[in-house]
């Protein structure tokens, strides 16, 4: 009896309560708002993983397309190819070096002997150049072929797949008959690469032919001129390489299937970035990365001291009036368009470099005087500028947040200004300042407009052999390929998949960069007093 | 209240008859896109034409795309046709048809400081795929050839590679750029610089022509410069009604006088 007891007679707090409660189609109006905030914070996360699923959605399929385009380089023996052309190529370096000997000499006989030298180059490369040219001209009418018939197929394919899902008899009879029509043959791969296969060996003799009168016609060179030198040098590893290449041919198999790994060992590792070409298309992400990578770090290297410092400057030193002024001028920086930091890239600071590294005293830098107006050091410049107000901002608010305790321990033990700030609160508040330079990276690794416009876009990794005179070259980068080739590429095709494999890369590097920039703020957490 | 009635029909019956006007749509071409189909649609209107155009131009590449899906009556195309897009489009059932509009000429363009004034065909493919260099390696000062391109999606980047290149790839020391005018900024910029242009853009201060084995691009010689090239409109099987007279007007007399004053070459001139 006790229950139904209680539950006619509910205790008085209850009743007062419910008596309170109203409802709003049967919620609680506590409820709904809550439920309103939860589902604005859950909108980014959303939006977030929806984000991801589209990048991946589309680039997902890049691995399986890059593959058949590559299994179809191979069969068609593009490959092959490529195999003799990329040491015989070296040729080109080395007669370039030749002919900028023969400019620099002034002794007539010395010319003479040089230009000798750099015709028995040409001719003797000639033979091999012919053979491999008709090569490439079957392999490439084979490729065609592969290319149009797929086309077709898959044509074809939606065509018969149009004509399933129609019910009037008339259309899917013509849909049909088109499909019918674009109907083609396979490429016999098989058939076409024999050729290939049988004029290799005579391909390897002409390059054998090639090596053997280069280290003749290098005996007779004249001694004495650097260039002719650093010719002289690079002959014997040229050769040592068309030997081996010659090898490799032979080795070459055409039906060796492309594996996934080399797939993805190709797009992660390769070092060329070829698209729209005549031949073959790469998709290397080697270049970009390097171009992305050295002006984050430009960027970085400039921004950190002018921030952190500016930083310290603004907590600890700075009089009120000051502060008032120091902050919303940094922070307006962020304010500015980067289309238009861009252009002020082009216009100001590109021909400002260039007139100051032409000036007589500063020829000691390396890199100096610099011929491109629009490299890495230019957009990198740019980027710290933009990264600063976000550098600024969080190792402010990391200063502000050292226990106020810590300063005034510091003052009872009679520490100047000076000591307190770099022996107390810089390292107390050293986890704030590191996770504000990593998010500082992460904007700067972001950025497109400034990068597009000023960074010089070559598609090539920079010369790092010209020691820190590197950062004056121009390259290209993540951002900016996306950027630049997206608007123009037809949807869905390989071309397509690789920038968003490229989106996906950078959209990990940023999410590493941000984690990390987290992970280092609670790794370093001063405890709080 | 009156008034206001009568402004609604005004309005309401202008909405109709704009209405009642065709679309053309056209797409394709940068080159073409930029300055020389706009001013032939805008005079075609003028002279009477009963039609509204929808221009966009981002590429010849996608003059064959929207084709194909049927976003667009023309294409235009700074380059012929390749074969796999005349494949894509038989197979979404559309004949493809060739209207040849004008000619341009793609100007080689260095520093103005730069000794050089003649170049050979076979030096210019040289210098564009990374073999030459230097300058010193052609007779001029010494100093490291800055290539500029245009970027991938051109059709102008296309059409040099094989009409200057013989189809080969550009050297990896290329700086491919967004436009004719960022390259005519950087040549002159640049004392080592070497780029190529639009005719139209050949008269720009701090650059030089070259002359190609000899020939300088000359609007009454077209066919004695090797980088002549012919550009394009494609229509989806034989033009009628509007888009014929568009294209007609476009070749017609009045048009021939908009194309030279865009910076290119009227196919009269050519005979």
């Amino acid at each position: 009896m006790a229950p139904s007891e209680s539950s006619s007679r509910p205790p008085l707090r209850s009743l007062i309560v419910r008596t309170r409660k109203r409802t709003v189609l049967g919620f609680d109006p506590q409820q709904i708002i809550k439920h309103f905030f939860g589902a604005n914070a859950s909108t980014a996360v959303i939006v977030l993983v929806l984000i991801m699923i589209f990048l991946v959605r589309e680039g997902i399929d890049f691995l399986p397309t890059y593959r058949r385009e590559l299994e179809t380089y191979r069969k068609a023996g593009l490959e092959l190819c490529d195999i003799a052309d990329n040491p015989l190529k070296q040729q080109q370096d080395l007669t370039s070096v030749l002919r900028r000997a023969w400019a620099a000499t002034t002794d007539p006989a010395a010319k003479e002997v040089l230009s000798d030298a750099e015709d028995t180059f040409d001719t003797a490369i000639e033979p091999a150049a012919e053979v491999l040219d008709e090569l490439k001209e079957l392999a490439k009418e084979t490729k065609e072929l592969a290319v149009e018939f797929h086309t077709l197929e898959e044509g074809r394919q939606q065509l018969l797949n149009a004509a399933a899902k129609t019910t009037d008899a008339a259309a899917r009879a013509d849909l049909l008959k088109e499909a019918e029509a674009s109907k083609l043959e396979p490429v016999d791969f098989a058939e076409r690469i024999t050729p290939l296969l049988e004029r290799r060996g005579e391909l390897a003799t002409k390059m054998h032919e090639y090596t053997v009168t280069l280290e003749e016609a290098v005996k007779a060179f004249p001694q004495n001129n650097v260039l002719v030198d650093q010719v002289r040098a690079a002959v014997p590893a040229h050769i040592a390489e068309i030997k081996a290449a010659a090898g490799r041919m032979q080795a070459w198999q055409w039906d060796k299937p492309v594996s996934i790994f080399s797939v993805i060992g190709a797009f992660f590792f390769g070092t060329e970035w070829i698209t729209n070409s005549s031949w073959q298309d790469f998709y290397g992400f080697v270049p970009l990365l390097a171009g992305s990578v050295v002006i984050a770090l430009i960027a970085v290297l400039i921004a950190t001291p002018i921030s952190v410092i500016a930083a310290i400057y603004t907590n600890q030193f700075a009089t009120d009036r000051e502060k008032e002024l120091i902050k919303p001028v940094i922070e307006f920086i962020q304010a500015i368009p980067s289309v238009v930091l861009g252009f002020i890239g082009i216009s100001l600071v590109g021909n400002l470099i260039k007139e100051v590294s032409e000036w007589g005293f500063l020829q000691w830098v390396p890199g100096f005087p610099i011929q491109e107006r629009l490299n890495m050091f230019n957009a990198g410049c740019l980027l710290a500028f933009m990264a600063v107000p976000t550098m600024f901002s969080l190792s402010e608010d990391a200063l502000n947040n050292v226990p106020r305790a810590y300063i005034d321990a510091s003052d009872a033990l009679g520490a100047t200004k000076l000591q307190t700030v770099f022996r107390v609160i810089v390292p107390a508040g050293i986890s704030g300042i590191l996770s504000a330079i990593l998010l500082g990276l992460g904007r700067v690794i972001g950025e497109t407009m400034v990068v597009l416009l000023v960074a010089g876009n070559r598609i090539a990794i920079p010369d790092f052999s010209a020691g820190p005179g590197v950062i004056f070259q121009p390259a290209h980068t993540l951002t900016g390929i996306i950027a630049q080739e997206l608007g123009e590429v037809s949807r869905g095709s390989s071309h397509w998949q690789a920038l968003f494999m490229v989106g996906i890369v950078l959209f990990a590097i940023s999410l590493l960069v941000n984690w990390c920039a987290r992970a280092v703020a609670r790794r370093f957490e001063p405890h709080k007093a | 209240m009156k008034s206001t009635l009568i402004a609604l029909c005004i309005t309401l019956t202008a909405a109709f008859s704009a209405q009642a006007q065709t679309t053309l749509r056209i797409r394709g071409s940068d080159t073409l896109g930029a300055k020389l189909v706009p001013s032939l649609a805008e005079a075609f209107k003028k002279q009477g034409g009963k039609v509204s155009f929808d221009i966009a131009a981002e590429g010849s590449s996608t003059a064959f795309t929207n084709l194909a899906a049927g976003t667009a009556e023309i294409g235009m195309s700074s380059r012929k046709i390749k074969a796999d897009e005349r494949t894509l489009c038989r197979s979404k059932g559309i004949a493809i048809n060739e209207i040849e509009i004008a000619w341009d000429m793609i100007t080689v363009v260095v520093n103005k400081n730069n000794p050089i004034t003649d170049l050979k065909k076979k030096h210019v493919m040289q210098i564009f795929a990374g073999d030459i260099k230097d300058w010193s390696e052609l007779g001029g000062s010494p100093g490291p050839i800055s290539v500029y391109t245009r970027n991938t999606s051109s059709g102008t980047y296309k059409d040099f590679m094989t009409m200057a290149m013989k189809g080969r790839e550009y050297g990896s020391n290329s700086q491919k750029m967004a436009g004719n005018e960022q390259i005519v900024s950087e040549v002159s910029s640049n004392a080592n610089g070497i780029g190529y242009v639009g005719y139209a853009y050949a008269g720009a201060s701090g650059i030089k022509v070259v002359s190609i084995d000899g020939a300088f691009p000359n609007p009454a010689a077209v066919k004695s410069y090797v980088l002549a090239r012919p550009t394009f409109l494609y229509t989806s099987g034989e033009p009628s009604g509007t888009i014929k007279e568009f294209i007609d007007f476009c070749r017609g007399a009045a048009g021939d006088a908009i194309i030279s004053k865009t910076g290119f070459v009227p196919l009269s001139q050519m005979k």
